[in-house]
């Protein structure tokens, strides 16, 4: 809300565009001139001024927010923030009006058709190298021809199932492209989820203008895919292959996959075998038909391209050649990714399409033509020139703004491998309103839309992705040096009628994408499960010590500090040097410190970077409420420095667990009971009963001395107290807190309530029909039960040091069995996963 | 010659194999002045899969997948095949070399070997060491036997220097190597000048004819090259042992460098450590004496 004070009130209606100054020369999306708004502009920028600019920015700072909860990232590689760099959102959209938008639309259509019929010519005859259309070079030099490739027959002669196109205005007002992604092209699921963010932010100006919807494109995208099933398989498996979490656009990937419904993969979650694709799953082995990728074309498959990728699947090559898969884009369409390729499509298209190219490219000049060279050679300052195969870490190079010295070493490094080099024009990108801090500013845009196989054509996003300079001098749009981004709103000349995936009516039915468990997602839930109780049990344990240690005058009994300090210390939780604090102020201070600054000590900030770290990597398996909740506790986490008082760190501990808490209804109310849940709950049950095993024993080794100054923080620590207190009316006991937190089954935080619980999962749990009966996981958790029943009758006998020994014995049996069964689960449902199934 | 040639390649591993892939490239081409009359490739333990195709290059390659649990695997390729020698222009009558640099008048075919593979991008010194023997208008093949001889002379033959990993730049600054660096060098030589040069992969006879020395490379898979001279073709060249191959070189299968054509390779699960050995058999049959692979194969 402090951003909105400081905005004067207007006393005369809002003018929104009344201070934004667009750059002299430069094409200006929403103004035509000074003061002169673009007519299809008028009905968006009426919206906005009737909701005035407090309304304005204070939306602004909501979506904001909503995209930081929502946990929209985007991974600058080598930025500190890592992968939770959020996603950057301009409020205004990019406006583009129907008459616009149909000549692009036409344009967009007949390059998507130009550039397949190019790939299944290089990947088939080859006629247009032969014939010199395009220079074979273009294609021999280019390290992204794969020649394994060649040959392969793709279904319905279609190579690109998504086209990804970069366009920028030019200061004329035309349209020209300035690249092609033609393999695994990015941003369509930021575009959409941008989308979201302003149809909740801005819905009076979705209803004041006719905007066509996004939805609609992305059925046709699934429905295509779903479709091409090479054998007769129904429903399609369709699985989207991800290169990983630390992938830039990672959460997109999640994101899609959850939205299309289809199953999210990482390389080592498929196998090939008798050249068919399967994914690994809980259940064995399930064959996949369609693989829509995001993982670069060579990447796929160590054993016929790259042999030092570690993302691919072996024999993913064989399995395609055979028929067997699909993968969309088909394997080897980034060959025409080049800008290379840019000055051949006007004469390629009239030979492949006998159509004039309606959509231009940005001026190319590739130095593998002799001619081309020549001029490039001759005209450097005014060119940008570009690696023409690009690999990672080669920028593009602004002719004017070398030194005389530079642009001669440039010029000798074209001419040594001329093939390799391309140089382009200098584009004046046009400009539009960009809300900074409280007004407009204008920065550069690139449009980057998409045009999708879509049944036996080919359909455009009406919409897309604008990307914007991070600030106003720099010439280069690139979310990687941190621009941000718009929506676009493509205006329909009339209603726009409204569909949505969800839709009740929709006609085709996909297998929910959670009945397929990977196994290696199945090991990240059920380490999610294991470290966000970790995490709660540490809190809990930090929280009953601090609590007393904050009420030291007015405690009953002040024993309970040092006798907790003592469990906690021997639980590593604290670390040992505290116990050594004579000074009472000291041990304070000390206390606090460690916790405000996460300190290692106490391993709560490692378990919530897990928590965070895992959450990550399965969120497409979670709801987008509960990927919030556990986003708000990485939020919460740091506490910050300067003066720090017990109350702050209450407050922040009780966060924590209120966070935490929250997780764990989602976790209960709102999962599926699949067998993903079932993994969740069993690592947090096993969790619980390790904890509580731990700080029993923990308490037992205290107990001879100072009986009642540990139970009542043992009943909290358990979150047993309540109940304590209704079932025994009393003081507490040892005898008695022990009998509940042991052997009652119906207690829900009782030792003898999870293993009853970790014992019902494992029967549930898919199994090997040629593993033995009883299982291993099945053996040691009746074995666990057993020793408790044990550990009821000693502790219900009469107290005695000996008794205590024997009770710490039997724990520690079950502790084993405990650690026991989470590797023998490690071992048959995850390391192993492709012996088992073989 | 006719001969017989057996190839095996086994492999142990310390650890159980779960899958395994493998691309062979282990059937000898056919080619003018080349036959492959009896082909033959066992595998043990019985791959699931196998399926043969022809490569990009036009080579033959088998596909094949071993699904069950293994700890070794044999590869036995045995094939039949006779060899005549190729003509061969008198070198100073070839045209001069930059007739085969001029990309604009090569034929497609060519044109592929212009280019290196991402892999094997050479160092800039590659082509320092080429020009001394080309000096303007020179002809083609005069200047290759020239350039072929100094890398024989100046390199040592030396198993123990190189992998098939070792950097280009490396084996030129040692000056050792075995026979794929000799022909990577010598093609990178010619690239670097815009002169077409394939790798090629093959068999040379493992016991030579009396009086006749017996060769390096002979009791493994061995590496030489071909160069593209216009009017002619292709022109074997044979830098590790400084001579243009006639009859006594067996082709397997060409491409751009090694990993184009490697005799074999896999991606195994499982596994852990693995060793490997290869054993190379090239015997040249009498006339009318019939080919081991013509007889029945023991069971």
């Amino acid at each position: 809300m402090s951003s909105i004070t400081n905005i004067q009130e207007p006393t005369l209606p809002w003018r929104f565009l009344h201070e934004y100054q667009p750059i002299d020369g430069v094409f200006d999306e929403m103004l035509a001139g000074p003061g002169k708004l673009r007519a299809h502009c008028e009905a968006f920028v009426h919206s906005l001024e009737s909701m005035g600019p407090h309304e304005f920015a204070s939306r602004h700072d909501n979506a904001r927010r909503a995209i930081r909860e929502n946990g929209v990232t985007y991974n600058v590689y080598g930025d500190p923030q890592g992968i939770d760099r959020p996603w950057e959102l301009d409020m205004v959209p990019l406006v583009v009006s129907a008459d616009e938008w149909s000549r692009l639309e036409k344009g967009l259509i007949q390059r998507t058709r130009l550039l397949n019929l190019i790939l299944l010519d290089l990947h088939g005859p080859q006629r247009l190298l032969r014939s010199g259309l395009l220079p074979p070079s273009l294609a021999l030099a280019n390290p992204a021809f794969l020649r394994p490739c060649h040959g392969i027959r793709v279904p319905r002669d279609i190579y690109l199932h998504m086209h990804g196109v970069d366009l920028a205005r030019s200061p004329d007002g035309q349209w020209a492209v300035l690249a092609d992604r033609t393999q695994a092209p990015s941003g369509a699921g930021y575009a959409l989820e941008n989308r979201l963010v302003l149809l909740h932010s801005l819905p009076e100006a979705f209803r004041g203008c006719h905007i066509h919807r996004l939805a609609s494109f992305f059925r046709a995208q699934r429905d295509t895919l779903s479709a091409l099933t090479p054998t007769q398989h129904q429903p399609a498996r369709v699985v989207l292959l991800t290169p990983g979490p630390y992938n830039e656009t990672y959460f997109e990937h999640a994101y899609l996959a959850r939205y299309l419904g289809f199953t999210l993969v990482e390389g080592a979650d498929l196998t090939v075998r008798d050249r068919r694709v399967f994914i690994k799953t809980l259940e064995g082995l399930q064959p996949v038909d369609v693989i829509f990728r995001r993982l670069d074309d060579s990447f796929c498959d160590p054993l016929e391209l790259r042999g030092d990728s570690f993302l691919g699947v072996a024999g993913l090559v064989a399995a395609v050649r055979a028929g067997n898969v699909v993968v969309a884009n088909a394997l080897g369409s980034g060959v025409i990714e080049t800008a290379a390729i840019l000055p051949f499509l006007p004469a390629l298209c009239r030979d492949l399409l006998g159509e004039e190219l309606l959509l231009p490219s940005v001026a190319t000049w590739w130095c593998g033509q002799p001619a081309h060279l020549s001029y490039v050679l001759e005209h450097l300052e005014g060119l940008v020139a570009k690696p023409a195969f690009p690999s990672k870490g080669q920028e593009p190079v602004f002719g004017r703004k070398l030194s005389d010295g530079e642009r001669k070493g440039l010029a000798a490094a074209i001419r040594a491998r001329p093939e390799d080099f391309v140089a382009q024009a200098h584009v004046e990108l046009s400009s539009a309103p960009v809300w900074h801090r409280h007004g407009l500013e204008p920065r550069s845009v690139v449009f980057r839309t998409y045009v999708a196989a879509a049944g036996d054509s080919f359909a455009v996003m009406p919409g897309g992705l604008t990307r914007v300079s991070s600030t106003q001098d720099v010439p280069i749009v690139s979310m990687q040096r941190g621009g941000r981004s718009k929506d676009t709103w493509v205006l329909s000349d009339g209603p726009v009628s409204a569909v949505s995936l969800l839709a009740p009516t929709d006609p085709i039915r996909l297998k929910p994408a959670t009945t397929e468990l990977p196994s290696r997602v199945a090991e990240n839930l059920f380490w999610l499960g294991r470290y966000v109780e970790r995490a709660e049990h540490i809190v809990r344990l930090l929280r009953s010590f601090v609590s007393r240690l904050a009420d030291q005058d007015t405690t009953d009994d002040p024993r309970q500090v040092s006798t907790l300090l003592q469990v906690l210390v021997g639980l590593r939780v604290l670390p040992e040097e505290l116990g050594q604090n004579t000074w009472l102020r000291k041990l304070e201070e000390e206390t606090i410190d460690l916790i405000a600054n996460q300190s290692p000590h106490t391993g709560l900030r490692n378990a919530l970077n897990e928590v965070h770290r895992l959450a990550s990597v399965v969120r497409d398996r979670l709801s987008i409420d509960t990927w919030r909740i556990l986003n708000l506790l990485h939020q919460d986490m740091p506490l910050g420095h300067g003066r720090i008082q017990f109350e702050d760190v209450l407050v922040h501990l009780n966060r924590i667990i209120a966070d935490l808490a929250a997780f764990s209804g989602m976790e209960m109310e709102n999962m599926t009971r699949g067998h993903g849940w079932r993994f969740l709950n069993l690592g947090r049950r096993l969790e619980r009963s390790v904890n509580l095993v731990g700080v029993l024993r923990g308490a037992l080794g205290v107990a001879h001395t100072a009986d009642s100054a540990i139970v009542e923080p043992l009943l909290e620590i358990a979150d047993s107290s309540m109940t304590y207190r209704r079932r025994y009316y009393a003081q507490p006991r040892i005898a008695s807190a022990l009998h509940l937190l042991l052997v009652d089954e119906t207690n829900t935080r009782g030792l003898a309530f999870q293993l009853a619980a970790v014992s019902d999962h494992i029967l549930r749990l898919p199994r090997d029909p040629r593993a033995p009966s009883p299982t291993r996981e099945e053996r040691l958790i009746a074995h666990a039960r057993d020793t408790l029943g044990q550990a009821d009758v000693i502790a219900s006998q009469s107290w005695s040091e000996d008794h205590v020994a024997a009770l710490d014995g039997l724990l520690g049996s079950i502790a084993d069995d405990l650690q026991a069964t989470s590797d023998a689960i490690t071992y048959f449902y995850f390391s192993h996963a492709e012996l088992r199934v073989s | 010659m006719r001969c017989d040639v057996t190839h095996t390649t086994e492999y142990e591993y310390s650890e159980s194999v779960v899958v395994a892939h493998h691309v062979a490239h282990l059937r000898p081409r056919t080619l003018p002045h080349q036959e492959c009359l009896h082909h033959e490739l066992a595998i043990t333990p019985a791959p699931a899969v196998t399926s043969a195709y022809e490569d990009y290059f036009g080579n033959l390659v088998t596909f094949f997948a071993v699904q069950g649990a293994h700890e070794r695997l044999v590869i036995r390729a045995r094939s039949t095949v006779t060899v005549s020698a190729p003509e061969r222009p008198p070198p100073r009558e070839t045209p001069p070399w930059e007739a085969a640099a001029d990309r604009a008048a090569l034929p497609f075919d060519a044109v592929e070997f212009v280019f290196a593979s991402p892999e094997s991008r050479p160092p800039w010194s590659v082509d320092a060491y080429a020009r001394a023997s080309f000096p303007a208008g020179r002809p083609l093949l005069d200047a290759v036997l020239e350039l072929t001889a100094r890398i024989h002379d100046e390199f040592t033959f030396d198993p123990k220097a190189t992998t098939v990993a070792t950097p280009l730049a490396e084996v030129l600054a040692s000056r050792r190597g075995v026979c794929q660096d000799f022909a990577r060098l010598e093609i990178a030589c010619l690239r670097s000048l815009g002169i077409p040069a394939r790798y090629v992969s093959g068999y040379l006879e493992t016991v030579p004819p009396p009086s006749t020395p017996r060769l390096l490379g002979a009791d493994a898979s061995h590496a030489w090259l071909t160069v593209y001279c216009p009017g002619v073709g292709w022109i074997p060249v044979d830098p590790t042992n400084n001579l243009l191959p006639s009859d006594g070189h067996v082709t397997l299968a060409w491409g751009r460098d090694y990993t184009d054509v490697s005799p074999i390779h896999g991606v195994i699960l499982g596994g852990g450590a693995h060793s490997l050995r290869v054993h190379v058999d090239v015997v040249r049959l009498a006339d009318g004496e019939p080919g081991r692979s013509d007889q029945p194969v023991p069971a």
